[in-house]
């Protein structure tokens, strides 16, 4: 190998940021989606109300339910509402008929204050998102493989990207707009070096997430092979007593969030389990919610569902665990608060950008060689038509499925699975657009129509008792943010049509002038 | 998370400007050496400064995160969308977040 260190991981970044980029590109605008999830299933699931969080009064509701309700149940769970997702879910799981069986599971929303059942409609919200960020709509493991190796790739482009990237201090202040090309690589360095932390971050986590699935050789070797032993020995299960066989009732659960509370210095309860409910052994795990940056573990604390005696609560984590569970809880930021939230939101897109102007400073450079001819190389078009359909095709897809969520009939049967169709039938007809049109065409006309469907999202909204003038009225910022960030995506994706549309005309403007040794000094300093 | 957003963002503002590139585009003139210098150190003290108010306002650990959340957006918006488009205004925006981050200072303490 002749050339240099810097040329050798320059060609790296760019071929590796080429095969992987447009996966990348959909897993972090899907994640950083996922950070408002619970947000998003807000929105399209408008019918469960908000009520004033009260876990005491919901905690009492959802007993009385689920006694009227699933009193032979072996097992009941209890999600509580919280400020971002409004639901009080109860689900049970009934005793299997044959033992080593899987009972079946069961599952309603109940109103936070009333305790009356709703009918929301059917629709996977958010979930559906943060589910495609880590397993891509591929069968296990698959799609969990394809994301870490996108994530470990991702790395390697971050470090090589580092390395390149010859002048980080000097050009951290610089970006040139609407000089091409050269704006394109002053986009791609800035975001990638401003929010550089994040980027390793969110990445690095990502891999320490999967680490026992990519790298189980340690927890192999140590174990003989028996996993089930490790993971037993790591999360170990509070301890729940056998089925007495002996009816007694189960005593109010309110006061037991009381306790738990004092546990966890203050920490409030996300979700009730219920072992063996009405049984003389009725046992009651609590378990913390994610409000702090350390992800923990499977913190519980285990009381008697008779007497409300503390049964016992899972150690303090050893501190290897509560490093990866740093790292956990840095990835998913579940401890955020609204305004942190929205940062992440930022970041997430920033790393999204990065990606995606990538892509494009791939396509932009080679295309420099051909633009005198009008002739584009096979292989080239293909990018192209993946870059368009990417990007522009999976953000159109986006507001597709948003509304779906509204347009499609609530008591549509498989409604939840007919939303993520639209979703993909959207993605795939991109995919045929970018084919049929030229190159800067379809961006033009994809990016046009993106903004065109996310505008319609808050005015077809307006046809619903969820409006936008309600939400604003009534102070529901959860319900009228997302309606307002819609509209400011649409408004951003136009201008970004418009941009394109006019960046279009200069280009053939100057080819006639024909001048600028630009290039040449831009393919130096790129790699 | 507001002190030390002001903080950042008059830091990044003043190495900006301690870079003599930066300076004569901003400023019509390259600057001193050390008027560079003494805007570097205070960039540098800002920040120091800004880490100091989001792990006093909360913590260790949730400050740390804020700290690096304010760090990135007040970065992306000095570099991306002020800095190019509006100067002028970029530069009056640190001059007002100095302004006020004694306010910010009262109201968090």
């Amino acid at each position: 190998m002749k050339e240099g260190f810097r040329q050798s991981m320059a060609w790296l970044h760019t071929w590796t940021g080429l095969v992987f980029g447009w996966l990348l590109f959909a897993i972090f605008l899907t994640g950083t989606l996922a950070y408002f999830k619970d947000e998003i299933s807000h929105w399209m699931q408008p019918e469960i109300p908000s009520r004033p969080i009260n876990a005491e009064a919901s905690l009492t509701l959802a007993q009385s339910y689920l006694q009227q309700h699933a009193a032979g149940a072996s097992r009941w769970l209890i999600d509580l509402p919280d400020a971002r997702d409004p639901g009080l879910t109860v689900r049970w799981q009934q005793a299997p008929n044959a033992p080593g069986q899987r009972g079946k599971f069961e599952s309603r929303t109940i109103d936070a204050q009333t305790g009356s059942e709703v009918q929301a409609r059917e629709s996977l919200g958010g979930e559906f998102f943060y589910r495609f960020h880590f397993q891509l709509q591929m069968p296990y493991p698959w799609g969990r493989w394809l994301a870490t190796m996108a994530a470990m790739v991702m790395f390697v482009g971050l470090i090589t990207g580092i390395i390149t990237h010859k002048k980080i201090f000097k050009d951290f202040f610089t970006f040139r707009p609407r000089k091409g090309q050269r704006s394109w690589l002053d986009g791609h360095n800035a975001v990638g070096v401003l929010v550089l932390p994040f980027h390793l971050m969110i990445t690095y986590s990502s891999l320490v997430i999967f680490m026992a699935m990519v790298m189980p050789a340690s927890i192999l070797a140590s174990y003989n092979g028996d996993v089930r032993t490790f993971y037993d020995e790591v999360f170990p299960a509070s301890k729940t007593p056998e089925r007495a066989n002996r009816a007694a009732p189960l005593s109010p659960m309110a006061p037991l969030l009381a306790k738990a509370s004092e546990q966890w210095a203050g920490g409030s309860t996300a979700r009730l389990t219920v072992n063996n409910p009405g049984d003389a052994n009725a046992s009651v795990v609590l378990s913390r919610r994610g409000d702090r940056v350390v992800h923990d573990f499977g913190r519980a604390v285990t009381f008697n569902g008779v007497t409300g005696e503390r049964l016992g609560s899972t150690p303090e984590q050893p501190v290897a665990m509560a490093v990866g569970g740093t790292f956990y809880g840095l990835h998913m930021g579940h401890f955020a608060g609204s305004t942190l939230r929205w940062l992440y939101f930022i970041c997430g897109l920033a790393s999204t950008a990065m990606i995606g102007t990538g892509l494009v400073i791939w396509l932009g450079k080679r295309q420099l060689k051909h633009a005198k001819s009008g002739v584009m190389p096979f292989e080239l078009r293909l990018v192209e038509v993946l870059n368009i359909a990417s990007m522009a095709g999976l953000v159109l897809a986006v507001a597709v499925f948003f509304l779906a969520n509204r347009l499609l009939p609530t008591d549509l049967l498989g409604r939840a699975d007919q939303e993520v169709n639209a979703f993909f039938i959207a993605w795939a007809l991109s995919v045929v657009h970018a084919l049929l049109r030229k190159g800067r065409k379809a961006w033009v006309e994809q990016l046009a129509l993106a903004a065109v469907l996310f505008i319609a999202v808050p005015l077809i909204n307006l046809t619903t008792p969820w409006n936008l003038g309600v939400t604003l009225a009534q102070g529901d910022w959860t319900l009228a943010g997302f309606d307002l960030t819609c509209l400011g995506a649409g408004l951003f994706l136009g201008w970004a049509a418009w941009k394109m549309q006019r960046a279009g005309g200069a280009v053939s403007v100057k080819k006639t002038s024909r001048e600028k040794p630009r290039p040449i000094a831009l393919e130096q300093e790129v790699s | 998370m507001l002190l030390a957003l002001l903080l950042c963002y008059a830091a990044f503002s003043a190495l900006c400007l301690s870079m003599p590139r930066h300076h004569d585009e901003l400023l019509g003139n390259k600057p001193s050496a050390r008027r560079a210098r003494v805007l570097k150190l205070a960039g540098w003290l800002l920040l120091g400064l800004s880490l100091w108010a989001a792990v006093a306002a909360h913590g260790w650990s949730f400050g740390l995160v804020d700290w690096f959340a304010v760090l990135m957006l007040s970065a992306l918006a000095l570099v991306l969308l002020l800095l190019p488009y509006r100067p002028r205004l970029a530069l009056a925006l640190a001059g007002l977040s100095l302004l006020a981050s004694p306010v910010a200072a009262w109201a968090q303490v």
